[in-house]
């Protein structure tokens, strides 16, 4: 997956590049809207990311160009101002996404994988699985070393989330979007709980565990072995 | 442009002109009489010259007879030198004393002027009541009256002069020191800075004309007041907010840097800054969320919600929260409303989340929704007292300043978001509380 990010500031540039390099993607960083534009243009990338602000030319600027190009690359925005205004001029110029700085890097990551996975359609699965924990999504039944676990329908949800994305942090808000629908900042610890919860009944009677939390980001699944 | 007069000198030619036609007024009336009252004495003073005359002239009829009585007349005359007499028989003088003018002939009083001197001219029959009797003209010098008069009207003018210029000069001392208040007033408004807006206007001590001015004087000081108290109280809780964190920053990674340390140590001194910093991040985000409101940018989306759906998705998502802490959640009855999903959501969870922060184990949380608007969240638990409600909703308030330094949570900013959602929506919230529980209220317009 090839990524384009045009961010004017080397800092949060840098950053940004190489976190996304370490995440498994070939990236490219480029600090002025000219050439960001032209390389957004012949570069063949997946998806772009936009700073708004920018020398050269704006990030509202190289979207138009885009799609007046005709391609149709996901272009998640990046801005420092959260107006309203602002907002809907990226939406009706065709930007899919926006994050407002400053933002959790573990979010960033997981609407660019949101966004890459928006394409791509994913075959009809009836099941999901990990290691000895399979989720059955038509009988709606988890099990895990072959013994039935019960699951509330939040916790199925939530179980589904983490193994539809595996291997993904996940930050507590991209959880609580969802999970249970709430699309703001809430910073109670109703996500520890549920994860708590979750382990109790998916993780505690093994010794193998797969919910993990990394702190200070999120919480992934995965299959850690020693 | 023409500068507009002042007040006081607008004041002081006002009294200025009104004392000139007053006086003016006065003189002329005063002229007047004194005139009529001139012509009366004249008139009484020609008939008892009259009188005398007749006497002195008694049975003459005809020229002969004239020319007997004429020494007498004389006589009669030289002793009365104001006096001037003309004696007209059937076209004929018979006697002329008078300066040689023509004379009215009218009977009754005339006035005359001839060569500087003015005369009291009077015609009358020598025999009363007699048809071809001979006339009579007696002429009055009256030039003392006239001189009088004159000297008279002088006086007039040069009161009305003298008054309205007194009058000016005492009016605008007059306008000035009855202004004082209003000058007093412009003093204090100019005095009024950042730094002093605790002054005010002594209300009790205005005029009446100027209390009701005052007051609202004081009434917006009152507001700037107050407004800029919270403002700077803001300044000051932002900067008092980040301090805490960027020290423990700054502190924790100067530590680290000054030695080498297993990987571990810095792992974990990295984790503790990020803790610190999505703290920050949280207080940045919350801050401009609440500084849209305060710009009007805060534009709610027009929905048509079931309030009763939304509480119950917030009551779900805070069983996990409730349960782990003994706590029940109770909704009870519906209420439909338009509005924006995200924004209320956001209000009701941070009442909720402060309820049960604030309810004890065994407790309850209960949420009431009415049509027409209203909402409440009530939980029991200890009550707040009184004098607190009004700051629950003011920006970095905690009733409890212990849980200031180094917590987690909201920064004390969650109330005054959701106070700022509310009123985006048009409505009010208020808190109420009694022993033993604690209720907030939202109050939404009723929808059309």
């Amino acid at each position: 997956m090839k990524l384009l990010i045009v961010e004017d500031q080397p800092k949060t540039g840098h950053y940004l590049r190489q976190g996304l390099a370490e995440a498994g993607f070939t990236t490219e960083l480029v600090a002025d809207g000219i050439t960001g534009q032209h390389l957004a243009l012949t570069g063949d990338f997946d998806l772009l990311i936009l700073d708004v602000m920018l020398p050269g030319r704006d990030g509202w600027q190289i979207l138009q160009a885009v799609r007046s190009a005709g391609l149709d690359i996901p272009v998640l925005f990046l801005t420092a101002r959260d107006a309203v205004e602002d907002r809907v001029h990226g939406l009706e110029l065709g930007a899919d996404d926006y994050l407002v700085k400053p933002f959790a890097f573990s979010e960033l990551l997981a609407r660019v994988r949101s966004l890459l996975r928006r394409g791509s359609s994913t075959p009809q699965e009836t099941a999901l699985q990990l290691a000895d924990l399979r989720l059955d999504l038509i009988r709606r039944r988890v099990e895990r070393d072959g013994q039935r676990i019960d699951l509330t329908a939040k916790e199925f949800s939530l179980l589904e989330l983490l193994l539809r994305r595996q291997g993904e942090v996940l930050p507590k808000s991209l959880i609580a979007s969802q999970v249970w629908d709430m699309n703001f900042d809430s910073d109670t610890n109703i996500i520890e709980v549920a994860i708590r919860r979750l382990r109790l009944k998916v993780d505690d009677h093994y010794p193998n565990k797969l919910i993990h939390t990394v702190r200070g980001m999120g919480y992934v699944l995965e299959e850690r072995l020693n | 442009m023409i500068k507009r007069l002042s007040l006081a000198s607008r004041l002081a030619l006002l009294f200025a002109g009104c004392t000139a036609v007053v006086s003016l007024l006065a003189g002329v009336l005063f002229n007047h009489a004194s005139e009529a009252h001139f012509i009366e004495l004249d008139q009484q003073l020609l008939d008892s010259k009259l009188v005398a005359l007749r006497s002195t002239l008694q049975g003459v009829d005809s020229a002969a007879s004239f020319a007997e009585r004429e020494a007498q007349l004389r006589t009669e005359l030289n002793r009365q030198p104001d006096l001037a007499l003309r004696i007209t028989a059937a076209g004929k003088r018979w006697f002329d004393g008078a300066p040689d003018v023509a004379l009215p002939t009218a009977p009754g009083l005339h006035s005359l002027q001839n060569a500087g001197t003015d005369y009291r001219v009077y015609n009358a029959p020598l025999i009363a009541g007699q048809a071809n009797s001979p006339q009579l003209t007696l002429m009055l010098d009256i030039t003392h009256h006239q001189h009088f008069l004159q000297r008279m009207q002088h006086l007039i003018w040069l009161t009305v002069g003298l008054s309205a210029l007194a009058t000016a000069l005492l009016g605008a001392w007059a306008a000035r020191s009855g202004l004082r208040p209003l000058r007093r007033m412009g003093e204090v408004a100019a005095s009024v800075s950042a730094h002093s807006l605790t002054q005010r206007l002594p209300q009790q001590q205005m005029p009446a004309e100027l209390a009701e001015l005052a007051q609202t004087f004081n009434a917006m000081l009152g507001r700037l007041d107050d407004a800029f108290q919270r403002l700077s109280a803001f300044s000051a809780d932002i900067a008092h907010e980040l301090r805490t964190p960027l020290s423990n920053l700054l502190t924790q990674t100067q530590v680290i840097l000054t030695q080498p340390r297993p990987l571990e140590e810095y792992r974990e001194a990295l984790h503790s800054n990020l803790e610190e910093l999505q703290w920050m991040a949280q207080l940045v985000n919350d801050m401009l969320y609440l500084a849209k409101a305060d710009h009007g940018l805060l534009v709610p989306k027009c929905e048509t919600l079931a309030l009763e759906d939304e509480v119950d998705a917030l009551l779900e998502f805070f069983a996990l929260l409730a349960e782990d802490g003994h706590v029940s959640l109770v909704r009870e009855g519906t209420a439909h409303t338009t509005g924006d999903r995200g924004m209320l959501r956001r209000a009701l969870s941070n009442l909720l989340d402060n309820a049960l922060r604030f309810t004890p184990p065994g407790g309850e949380v209960r949420v009431r929704l009415e049509d027409g608007v209203r909402l409440s969240v009530e939980n029991t638990g200890e009550g707040i007292p009184a004098e607190l409600l009004p700051r629950l909703f003011d920006r970095f308030y905690r009733a409890d300043p212990a849980r200031r330094e180094g917590s987690s949570e909201h920064a004390g900013l969650g109330l005054a978001i959701t106070q700022s959602i509310v009123r985006a929506h048009g409505g009010r919230i208020f808190c109420e509380s009694g022993v033993g529980w604690t209720r907030f209220v939202i109050e939404l317009p009723k929808i059309d």
